[in-house]
């Protein structure tokens, strides 16, 4: 089997109809919950482009978003981007944390609702990272390899090494040995790190994060390429509800997040330093890179 | 060749022998268990390894299978890494998840095994006969489950696992086991050996008294030594001392008998010195007579003063043999060739008394180192009993003389033989052996009790034909030996 997993849907051809539709059906059912006696529960999804295995940091965002929306919120987390951008579609998720790249394949359904300041920017880079133990210092040494990807709908752990691959009229299957995908970040620099695979594509961000709290981890890997600069993961909302009051107010928790003391010690957690409203432009780097891997297929 | 006395066993002192077995028996007890104990525990270590490596493989085998099915090569890590974190029983060195055509889908040390790459075939011929393989002397161990869905083979999961902790903790029982057990077997030893030693000194206590008699000073048990005892050494102490005072008692009696021999002889010897003495004094009288009437002729004069002299030497003589015979000369570790020769005035009476002819040729040395005291005493029993059992007019015949270092005295007689019981005596070798007096001529035992005391012997030749000849042997006693006697 030479194929990723999946692949299917890393070309971005998007959801089946059965699945929106699906999704569709759960959505029409929310109303009939608003009429219980409690306010409505928000649902805050999240995918593993997020630090998400810090149990801590989840209670702590639950607490912080609950108490600024004076309303009971649940984060909702699944093991793969298309669980939770399908979620997200089918509105049975009031906003969710994705990534840049599905945003961009269902830019005309979804909505900004903030966008991550890293570094001061609202933006961050995949790397391609190899085992220490591995002998390539470019992208074309990974020819012939065992490549770790991280999700099909992952914009730094497949589109813009899929987009690489694109460039030079490859596909993964034919340029790797062998690719797999590990449905998280932190996998993929695990797998890297244990030599399972001898390269990998990774969130710079989070790469950069484990570095300072796994160093041992990260210090079995090695960074050969760094991206351009493209749109930080943001935190999206169906396109129909961008205007609701629990939208509004789920982004005005994530925008006042540096002055809140519970807010701060979240961000610090995540490395980050706050979040802004962010443009639609700001992901157009992400749409190029999809564009030129659709012009493939 | 045969061990010496110290290097056979059987030649060892009781309490050292009983402690060593014991400490032996132990060192057995506590290897045998050991043993035991180390097989069993092997046993169930190898029991608790098999129903671990079970478990392992049960559970990964369960969430191993559907990334089979999907050949999720991160999935198939992610779960052996996890497994080996959780299975903290087994420890595995590597796990590997192959595919059914044998390559690796992930390993647990992929930079080992790297994914797609063909198991080692050593690890496949090593598990080709069974689920699990066992080498002790590097402490591994390798395990292999096939896992199929719907009897379609999908792949195996291939470990190696490391039994240092079970061979460590073999090696620990072990240890303790011999560390025990060398305490166990040095503490037994030593109380065997003193508990031993405890039970057997009433044993070395009767040792030592039957020692003083062999010594020929027998001592009877102290009381108090007898209080200290059980009661069933308390009763052979109380027998032993019974026997001692019998012993004590026969001495007395022997002395007693030999004394009252030694003067029923002495009567005897009495009568006939008389005897012996009044034979030349009736000439000596008629010489005497013949002297006063006719003593003024010097012939008669100087005829009947050589019949007195030659009276009165054979007096003189008989007086002598007597006085040396049984008062002693002044060397009594000696005997002169003349002190035996003076044994012929003494038994002249019997000689004549019986008229027989006596054969006497001394051969001996001037002097000889044996005890002169006890040597004529027993010449002279002999003699007597010689005379007594020779028929009228035979010929007794002595002789003596020194061959090998010892000095031989025999009497010859043409009697009818001694009696069974009385040769049986006169072989005797040792004074330890005599039997008690009585029961054969008291002449012939005190004869053998001197000879025997000097550690002397008897050869006897007794016949009714031809008679008897008994010699005494005494080996003639060293310059060394000499010197301790005077």
């Amino acid at each position: 089997m030479k194929a990723p997993t999946r692949q299917g849907r890393a070309l971005g051809f998007g959801l089946t109809r059965r699945q929106i539709i699906a999704g569709g059906a759960s959505a029409l059912a929310l109303p009939h919950l608003a009429r219980a006696a409690t306010p409505k529960r928000v649902t805050f999804g999240l995918t593993p482009v997020f630090l998400d295995s810090d149990i801590r940091l989840l209670a702590d965002l639950e607490r912080y978003l609950s108490a600024r929306i004076e309303r009971p919120v649940s984060l909702v987390k699944r093991r793969t981007y298309q669980e939770i951008t399908l979620m997200l579609l089918s509105g049975q998720l009031d906003a969710a944390w994705i990534c840049g790249f599905p945003y961009i394949q269902y830019r005309d359904r979804l909505s900004l609702v903030a966008v991550p300041l890293y570094n001061g920017q609202p933006l961050y880079r995949s790397y391609l990272i190899v085992n220490t133990k591995v002998d390539a210092q470019s992208f074309s040494d990974l020819r012939g390899t065992v490549h770790a990807f991280s999700d099909p709908d992952s914009n730094s752990g497949f589109l813009v090494t899929r987009a690489l691959l694109a460039g030079i009229g490859e596909r993964p299957e034919t340029y790797f040995k062998r690719s797999f995908f590990t449905y998280g970040h932190r996998n993929v620099i695990r797998a890297v790190a244990a030599a399972l695979a001898e390269g990998g594509s990774v969130d710079g961000y989070v790469w950069e994060v484990v570095k300072t709290i796994e160093p041992r981890l990260t210090n079995r890997t090695r960074v050969i390429r760094r991206s351009e600069w493209l749109g930080f993961p943001p935190v999206a909302c169906n396109a129909m509800a961008r205007d609701k009051a629990v939208t509004r107010a789920i982004a005005r928790a994530l925008l006042d997040m540096p002055r809140d003391p519970l807010g701060r010690r979240i961000l610090k957690t995540l490395h980050l330093d706050g979040f802004t409203p962010g443009e639609p432009a700001l992901f157009d780097g992400i749409a190029r890179l999809y564009a030129s891997v659709r012009a493939q297929a | 060749m045969t061990a010496g006395p110290c290097l056979n066993p059987l030649h060892w002192p009781l309490h050292v022998k009983a402690p060593l077995l014991v400490a032996v028996l132990t060192v057995l007890a506590s290897m045998i268990i050991s043993e035991v104990a180390l097989s069993r525990l092997a046993q169930n270590q190898k029991i608790q390894l098999e129903r671990l490596a079970g478990a392992y493989l049960d559970g990964l085998s369960n969430a191993i299978l559907p990334q089979l099915v999907r050949r999720d090569i991160w999935e198939a890590f992610d779960a052996l890494d996890r497994a080996n974190a959780h299975y903290e029983g087994l420890k595995a060195r590597y796990t590997i998840v192959a595919l059914a055509d044998g390559s690796v889908l992930a390993a647990s040390d992929p930079a080992r095994f790297p994914v797609s790459t063909p198991v080692p075939a050593t690890l496949v011929a090593r598990l080709a006969n069974g689920g699990m393989v066992i080498d002790e002397a590097r402490a591994r161990a390798w395990i292999r489950r096939e896992i199929t869905a719907d009897d379609v083979p999908l792949g195996a999961i291939y470990a190696e696992i490391d039994l240092s902790e079970q061979i460590a903790e073999r090696r620990s029982v072990l240890a303790m086991l011999v560390t025990v057990n060398s305490a166990l077997t040095l503490l037994f030893a030593v109380v065997g050996y003193l508990v031993v030693r405890y039970m057997l000194r009433p044993v070395m206590v009767l040792g030592t008294h039957i020692e003083h008699i062999r010594g020929g000073t027998p001592e009877p048990i102290a009381a108090a030594e007898i209080a200290r005892q059980g009661p069933e050494f308390a009763a052979l102490f109380r027998r032993f001392n019974a026997m001692v005072a019998a012993i004590d008692e026969r001495e007395l009696l022997a002395q007693r008998l030999a004394e009252e021999e030694k003067i029923a002889l002495l009567g005897k010897l009495a009568s006939g010195m008389a005897h012996e003495v009044n034979n030349p004094l009736g000439g000596m009288m008629t010489t005497v007579d013949t002297l006063r009437k006719h003593g003024a002729d010097p012939r008669v004069r100087r005829t009947s003063l050589d019949l007195l002299a030659r009276g009165l030497a054979g007096i003189r003589n008989v007086v002598r043999a007597a006085l040396v015979t049984y008062k002693g000369t002044a060397d009594p570790s000696h005997l002169s060739r003349g002190d035996l020769d003076d044994l012929k005035f003494l038994v002249q009476h019997e000689i004549a008394h019986r008229h027989l002819r006596l054969d006497w040729r001394n051969g001996m040395p001037d002097t000889v180192a044996v005890d002169g005291t006890a040597m004529r005493q027993a010449a002279l029993n002999l003699l007597l009993n010689a005379c007594a059992a020779s028929p009228e007019g035979g010929v007794v015949e002595v002789t003596a003389r020194t061959a090998g270092g010892a000095l031989l005295f025999s009497v010859t007689d043409r009697g009818p033989g001694l009696p069974p019981p009385v040769a049986a005596l006169y072989r005797t070798r040792s004074s330890e052996d005599l039997p008690a007096p009585g029961t054969s001529g008291l002449g012939a035992w005190t004869a053998v009790r001197l000879v025997t005391g000097m550690g002397g012997r008897f050869e006897v030749e007794t016949s009714p034909e031809t008679g008897t000849r008994l010699t005494i042997v005494v080996q003639l006693a060293t310059e060394d030996g000499l010197d301790a006697v005077a």
